[in-house]
Parts: C-alpha cells; sequence; structure tokens
C-alpha cells in the first residue's frame, strides 16, 4: 500500500491520468465486445419480435419530446395575441419578434427554487404535476397526425382519450389537497366540479359520430370523413360540434372556464403554492390541452389530416429519379443557390436603388433565393407524400381552432373601432410635465422658436 | 473558552451571564411540527374575545370554513382584509379587518398649520387627491370668510371634473378585472394616463397635486395643460362610449355583475351610503346639487339615476357620470373668466373661533371635512368623512349568502380606497 501511495506521490499529472484512463478504456473495450457479440443481438432479436412493443416506445419518446415545441408556440402566440388586444407590444427582445421569449421563459422556470410549503403532503405535492402533464400528454397518443404518424390506433380510441382527459383532474385535485392552503383546495375542487360537469356533454357529444362512423378508432373515423370538405362529420353533426367545442374549452380550463385559477378570487387556485418546474409543468399541461382539444376537434368534426377538398392523392415523383442521378441533387442544389443569389441580388439592387448596397443586397438575395428553394422542396414533398400532405392539413386545421380557443382568452374582444383608431401607442409621448411645451413641437414650427 | 469578537463591533464581549436555557417545549411563540394542522392558518381571534359578534363569527360551524381574503390579494383593493366565514363556497358571515394604512392623519392635521393641513390630507383619496384637498379648503374659507377668484372656482370645477373621469374609468377597469376581464383595465389606464400627465402639466405632481390653496388655486392654466386638454376633448366622448362598449357588451360581464350585490334604497339611506353607490339605489342626492358649493349652480349637467341598486347599476351610474362630467368640462373651457386665481391672504392664517363643515362631491361619494378653530394658526379639531369607509360599512350585509366569486364583484362595484377607509 504504501509502495501504491509513494508512486503516485512521484508520477507527474500525465502519467496519473494515463494510469487512470488506459484501465478504463480496456475495461469500455471488453465490455463493447461483449455487448456487441452478446447483448446488442438478442436485444434487436426480442425487439424485432415485438415490433408493437418498439412502436410504442418510440411514439411515447416522440409525444413527449413534441409537447416542448408546441408549448412554446403556443405561449409565444398568447402572449403576442393578448399583447395585441391589450394595445401592448408583447415579446420582442429575445429572437426575432420577441419568438425565443417561452425559451427563455422555460429556462427561467427551471431556474427557479423548487419550493413546498409547510404542511404539504409532499409525496403528493410532488406527483400532482407529474400526473396532470402525463395524463394531458398521453392523450395524444390516439390523435392521427397524419396517414400512418400515430401513436396507437386503439378499436377505443375516444374512450381512451376521455379516460385520460379525465384522469388530468386528479392531479388538479392531489395539488389542491397536499398544499395545505385553502385557496388550492378551493381551485382543486372546483377543478373536479367543472370536468364532472363538462365531461359529459363532451361524452355525448361526440357519440353521433361514433354511430356515424361505425367505430371509436381515431383513424377509422378521420378516413370515415376522406372526400371533400362537405364529407366532414361537422356538416353532419353541427349542433354536436358547437357542444364538443365550448366543453373542450371548458376541459382544457380556459377562459371564460378558468373558474380553477381565478386569479382574482383564489389566487391561483390550484397551483398556489407551486413554483419552478412543479408549476412549469401545470403550465406545460395546459398549453398541451389547448393543442390537444384543438387536434381532436379536427380530428372528430373537420375531417382530420383530410384535405379539405378532393385532393389529387400523392403524384408520383418517380421522374426525378429517373434521371438517376442521386447525389448529384447536391452540387446542383449548391449551384441553383449560387446563381440564384447572384440573380437575386442584382434584381435587389436594380429595384431597390442606391439604398442596397452590395452586401446588403447579396444578403437579402440569399435569403430570396433560399426560401425559394426550401419552398420548392418543400412543395416536392407535399406532392410526392401523403403524410406531409396529412400534416399540413392537420396542423392547419388544429392551429385555426388553437387561434380560437385563444382568442376569447381574458374576455378580450378586440376593441371597438378597430386598430385605426385604437391603436394610439406612439401617441402621448413622454415628456416631463415641468418642461413646457415647445413651439417647435408642433407641427406648423419645425424648428424652436426660440432657437435665434 | 476564549471571548468571542463580534464582528460589528470588534469589541470583546465577555459571556459573563449565561443565557437562559432556550424554552422550546414551554414556549408558546415556538411553533412545533406537531402542532401544524389546518387550524394553523384559521384567524386568531382577539383575545378575550370583545363583544358577542366577534364570540360569534370566531366559531365554526359545522362544514365551515374561514378564509382570508386580503391584506395582500390580487382583488381587495389597497389592503382591505376580509375574514369570510365559507360554507363551500358560500360566504355564511364575513369581517372586514381595517387599519392596515392608518396614519392619523386627523391628529397629524390638528398639529399642522391651515397651509399645510393640505397636503396632509393628499394621500387618503389617492385615486382622486384633489377632491380631499377641495374638502378642507372649502371648510377653511367658510371658517375665515375668504372670497375666492371666479376664476380660480372654474379651474377648480374643471381639474376636479377631469380626475373624476380619471378615477371612474379606473373604477371600470378595476370592476372588469376583478371578474376576470384583464383587458379593460388597460384601456382605463390610457385614459387615465392622459388625464394624470395634463393635470401633472397643471399642478407639477401626476398623483398627491397638492394644488389647491385657501382662496384660490396654486397656478393659472397654462399652455401645455391646455394643448393636452383639447386634444383629449376632442375625442374623450367617442373613447368613453368606446371603453364603456367593451364591457357594456360583454355577455359574461352583464351576467356576472347583474342582480349581484343589491343595495336597497332604504338599506343605503339607513347606512349613510352617498355617491354613485347611493344613485344607484334610486336616490337622487348629489352634493353638487342638494348643497351647491364653487360654480355648480351655474353649471348644466344631471344627476343619472338607476333603480337596481345591483353591481352592473353602480358601474353603469359611473359610465353616465363620465358622459356627464365631459359636458361640465365643455362648459368650462366656454366660460372661464379671466382673472386672478388667488385671493390675497396673509402668510399666517389665524382665523377666528368657530367651525365650519364643507363637503363636496367626490367619485365614491360625499367627502367632508369638518373643522374647528380656536383662533389659533391650526386647526382645533379636524374631522374627515370619507364616502369609501361608509360604502364600505355595507359590505358585511351584502356579501353573505352569496358565492366566493362575487364577493370581488359587490367589493369591487362599491369602489372602496382604502387610503381614505384607515385615515
Amino acid at each position: 500500500m504504501t509502495f501504491a501511495v509513494r508512486t503516485w506521490d512521484r508520477m507527474s499529472p500525465t502519467a496519473r491520468l494515463t494510469a487512470i484512463l488506459v484501465p478504463l478504456a480496456l475495461l469500455l473495450a471488453v465490455a463493447t465486445v461483449i455487448g456487441v457479440l452478446v447483448v446488442v443481438p438478442a436485444t434487436i432479436n426480442f425487439l424485432g419480435a415485438n415490433l408493437p412493443l418498439v412502436r410504442f416506445g418510440v411514439a411515447v419518446v416522440g409525444i413527449l419530446v413534441l409537447t416542448i415545441p408546441t408549448a412554446f408556440v403556443l405561449i409565444y402566440m398568447e402572449l403576442k395575441i393578448i399583447a395585441r388586444m391589450n394595445l401592448r407590444v408583447g415579446p420582442n427582445r429575445i429572437g426575432p419578434w420577441g419568438a425565443a421569449m417561452s425559451l427563455v421563459h422555460g429556462f427561467k422556470v427551471l431556474s427557479k427554487e423548487d419550493f413546498a410549503p409547510t404542511g404539504a403532503d409532499l409525496p403528493v405535492f410532488t406527483l400532482a404535476p407529474v400526473v396532470t402533464f402525463l395524463a394531458s400528454v398521453m392523450t395524444l397518443l390516439v390523435v392521427p397526425f397524419a396517414p400512418g404518424i400515430f401513436g396507437q390506433d386503439f378499436n377505443i380510441g375516444l374512450l381512451f382519450f376521455f379516460a385520460m382527459g379525465g384522469l388530468s383532474v386528479l392531479g388538479l385535485l392531489m395539488a389542491g389537497w397536499a398544499s395545505f392552503n385553502k385557496y388550492s383546495l378551493l381551485g382543486g375542487l372546483r377543478s373536479a366540479a367543472q370536468i364532472v360537469s363538462y365531461e359529459i356533454p363532451l361524452t355525448v357529444s361526440v357519440v353521433g359520430v361514433v354511430i356515424l362512423a361505425g367505430t371509436m378508432s381515431t383513424n377509422s373515423i378521420v378516413l370515415a370523413q376522406r372526400g371533400s370538405a362537405l364529407d366532414w362529420f361537422v356538416f353532419k353533426q353541427p349542433l354536436a360540434a358547437l357542444i364538443f367545442f365550448i366543453a373542450a374549452t371548458a376541459e382544457a380550463n380556459r377562459t371564460p372556464f378558468d373558474m380553477t385559477e381565478a386569479d382574482s378570487e383564489i389566487v391561483a387556485g390550484f397551483a398556489t403554492e407551486y413554483s419552478g418546474m412543479r408549476f412549469g409543468f401545470f403550465f406545460f399541461a395546459e398549453y398541451v390541452n389547448v393543442f390537444i382539444v384543438s387536434a381532436l376537434i379536427t380530428t372528430v368534426f373537420f375531417g382530420g389530416w383530410t384535405a379539405p377538398f378532393n385532393w389529387p392523392w400523392p403524384y408520383n415523383l418517380n421522374w426525378l429519379d429517373a434521371w438517376s442521378i442521386g447525389i448529384l441533387w447536391i452540387p446542383i442544389a449548391g449551384i441553383v443557390l449560387f446563381v440564384g443569389t447572384d440573380i437575386m441580388a442584382a434584381v435587389v439592387r436594380l429595384l431597390g436603388g442606391k439604398a442596397w448596397t452590395a452586401p446588403s443586397a447579396f444578403g437579402l438575395g440569399l435569403l430570396i433565393t433560399g426560401a425559394l428553394m426550401t419552398a420548392a422542396v418543400g412543395l416536392a414533398l407535399f406532392i410526392a407524400f401523403d403524410w406531409v400532405q396529412g400534416i399540413f392539413w392537420f396542423m392547419a386545421k388544429t392551429y385555426v381552432f388553437v387561434f380560437i380557443v385563444r382568442l376569447d382568452a381574458r374576455h378580450a374582444a378586440p376593441r371597438p373601432g378597430g386598430s385605426a383608431d385604437g391603436l394610439r401607442l406612439e401617441m402621448a409621448p413622454a415628456r416631463i410635465a415641468s418642461q413646457p411645451l415647445r413651439d417647435g413641437n408642433r407641427r406648423d414650427h419645425p424648428e424652436p422658436v426660440n432657437a435665434r | 473558552m476564549p471571548p468571542r469578537t463580534t464582528r460589528t463591533t470588534g469589541r470583546a464581549t465577555r459571556s459573563a451571564a449565561p443565557r437562559p436555557p432556550h424554552a422550546s417545549e414551554d414556549d408558546p411563540r415556538i411553533m412545533l411540527d406537531r402542532e401544524i394542522s389546518s387550524d394553523l392558518y384559521d384567524p386568531v381571534p382577539p383575545y378575550p374575545t370583545q363583544t358577542e359578534r366577534e364570540a360569534e363569527f370566531y366559531t365554526r360551524g359545522d362544514g365551515e370554513m374561514f378564509l382570508n381574503v386580503g391584506p395582500h390579494h390580487p382583488a381587495t383593493h389597497g389592503v382591505l382584509r376580509l375574514v369570510l366565514k365559507l360554507s363551500g363556497e358560500q360566504v355564511v358571515d364575513v369581517d372586514p379587518v381595517l387599519g392596515y394604512l392608518h396614519r392619523g392623519v386627523e391628529k397629524i392635521c390638528e398639529n399642522s398649520d391651515y397651509y399645510h393641513v393640505i397636503d396632509q390630507v393628499d394621500p387618503l383619496e389617492y385615486v382622486s387627491s384633489l377632491f380631499q384637498e377641495w374638502a378642507a379648503v372649502l371648510a377653511f374659507e367658510k371658517l375665515m370668510d375668504v372670497e375666492v377668484p371666479a376664476r380660480a372656482e372654474w379651474i377648480r370645477v374643471l381639474s376636479g371634473e377631469l380626475l373624476r373621469i380619471s378615477s371612474h374609468t379606473l373604477f371600470m377597469g378595476f370592476l372588469a378585472l376583478d371578474l376576470g376581464g384583464l383587458t379593460p383595465i388597460l384601456y382605463s389606464f390610457i385614459e387615465r394616463d392622459e388625464i394624470v400627465e395634463m393635470l401633472a402639466a397643471l399642478t407639477g405632481a401626476r398623483m398627491l397635486f397638492n394644488y389647491f390653496r385657501i382662496g384660490g388655486v396654486n397656478g393659472d392654466l397654462n399652455h401645455e395643460f391646455l394643448s393636452r386638454l383639447g386634444d383629449w376633448m376632442s375625442r374623450a366622448a367617442k373613447q368613453t362610449e368606446a371603453n364603456a362598449g367593451l364591457l357594456n357588451e360583454n355577455e359574461i360581464f352583464v351576467r356576472r355583475a347583474r342582480g349581484v350585490g343589491v343595495l336597497s334604497r332604504e338599506m343605503a339611506l339607513r347606512y349613510g351610503v352617498t355617491g354613485g353607490n347611493l344613485r344607484a339605489s334610486g336616490v337622487p342626492f348629489d352634493v353638487r346639487r342638494a348643497h351647491p358649493y364653487s360654480v355648480y349652480p351655474a353649471l348644466d349637467f344631471n344627476v343619472p339615476t338607476r333603480l337596481e341598486g345591483d353591481a352592473l347599476a353602480r358601474y353603469l351610474i359611473r359610465v353616465d357620470e363620465v358622459r356627464e362630467s365631459i359636458k361640465i368640462i365643455d362648459q368650462c373651457l366656454h366660460n372661464m373668466p379671466d382673472g386672478p386665481v388667488m385671493a390675497k391672504l396673509p402668510r399666517l392664517l389665524r382665523p377666528h373661533p368657530g367651525r365650519a363643515w364643507g363637503a363636496v362631491e367626490g367619485p365614491r361619494g360625499m367627502l367632508g371635512v369638518y373643522a374647528i378653530s380656536d383662533g389659533s394658526d391650526q386647526p382645533f379639531r379636524f374631522r374627515i368623512h370619507d364616502p369609501s369607509f361608509v360604502n364600505l360599512e355595507t359590505v358585511p350585509a351584502l356579501l353573505p349568502g352569496n358565492l366566493l366569486a362575487d364577493t370581488m364583484a359587490i367589493v369591487s362595484s362599491l369602489d372602496p380606497v382604502m387610503g381614505g377607509i384607515d385615515k
């Protein structure tokens, strides 16, 4: 032992590092060999034999990952839309047009203290946001995004959706109970009462659709609406669609159904005592919920991923392959980008005049060409693949509903009179009251009178 | 053990006297974890209970719960604390707790000279402080028998009505905010900001103006004030209608405010409620008409009245009053006489012994000041009648039986300002 210690003391730092790393590397090599020879083939065999399991795992991970950009986009949308209603500018500092605001919100929430009040029922308090979040996210499992792109095709898809949606209220109830706060308790109970009230019309309103489609599977319901917009169930069941929309808004706890977190009465409802990422999970779940109910309205009543008109289904773009140039597309794209940039820069310079210096003209030219090329590639994909079309139509419809659900946010309708006379942000310049109004501020005297 | 050195003084302190043993178990101030129960956060009644009413309130019935709303709560205006006794979501009983802002302003005023009183009373009605000044100045002018120049009176009416509009607009926004609508308050603040900016041009301050003087006002109208006022007046009426339309046409707002917190005519008279809250209950009492002061007899305006007495009526009365105030401002601008804005008064005021009562119609009701002079340069007695206090007294009668969500609508529709209530 003494020998080992003395040797270690005499070694240089490099030697010490080597003495640590070389055995480790050897161990790793042996483990890798064993893994490659034994574990990996066995795993692959196992997964290959159980493909549904793989599909399930990929779906769950994919859906969990999908929630993050969805919530970010929704939060940004809400901030901007409400800002316009309030005659504010909204986030405009971080990222282009403030688009990275939600990202910073996320970091802020992550960096905050994870506080739990004295007397809280800690296990329940900790589990509550998890339950709410997972229950919300798991409902996405049965939503078909495009032909072939969905989590699971349950034959009880709608039932699964409502069961999971009902489960999310359990989390709110847990939060309300465990916070050891009367406002939280009231908020939790309110949310339970509200879900119980609106769950029934929500479920009953889709019964007609289930009968029409003959199944509860969401995939089959979408397939049953294929054709044109006139085949959508909203035209066969308009009242049910309206009821479903209202009840779904209540299900997502959005205004005017935000009694569970009415900040003017019960401070923040069930979320009063939550902070940090625990609150973040509630926040996340709420916004994901908005997306989910919009997605379900789209799926059940508005044809899901089907196109609103008789779209000629995927064109065969095999003639591109028939050229048999394969990897040559990459240099071709480069040449197109290069030449296109030059042409666009020349056009910008011609149309824009002298204000456009060479660098800025080339920059704009690059931007325009890039956008055009991206659009061309997207168009090709859109034409060639039915799942690209499916996702496009699905997202377009869903975000229309997201927007409608947002629109009544905070009881705010756009101001009567429109933005033309409503938006007076740049009026009323900030002027110190003690300074007299100089004549220079008036339009008929461009120069201050007392300047001479 | 060596003597310890404290970091602040650097001097050695001897631990000569042993510290008393820590009384952890017996010390009632120390809260042990095992004592934490739901009773911990229940309000502690005054001990021993002073009145039967207190004893009754702090005895919980079956299934009842206390809920502390305030003093820090998003919906209580200022630092009002309401201890609610709830059965489910229904309010069974309520105990308003006041005094968080109490400074003893009346006593401070009795120790200041007459000029000084004006800026002492300013922070009471902090939303519309000119009216509080006006009441004090009115009482003192009666006490001293001062003749106020005509132009000063017109300026007082002009600035007062401007501030009334700003206060009412803010009320509408806060009422909507307490009912869950976030947007109207921002529109309200646009209006208020413009009014406050023009008053800042006139008086030099945005909130606590200190503008009225015994025998006049502090300064004449200036260019910036008038240009801002003209700019604002060119669209004030239209803007008021647009702001009111935002709420009047909102079905959720109307349904939540209608029939809530009905203050009957008899009840309002018995409690001594004044202002818009009284007029919403069907009593056409307005100090500007009932006990005219300043130049109000020469002005043409209506006293809007409603019969319902609920939160919606109280809101609509304010909307009507804003319209009337715009009319008054228009008349002020047309009839403003020329002349001095300040009477000639001695530096040190020593009124003859006597007593005087001056009352003005503030945005929240009758603001009165009762002053007694003993011949010295300070008021011998100075008492303030604040309308918010009287209006708030009706809350314990209006709340029971309503749901928790409606408490906010009721309290907010009475428009209390805690500065004046706590004095």
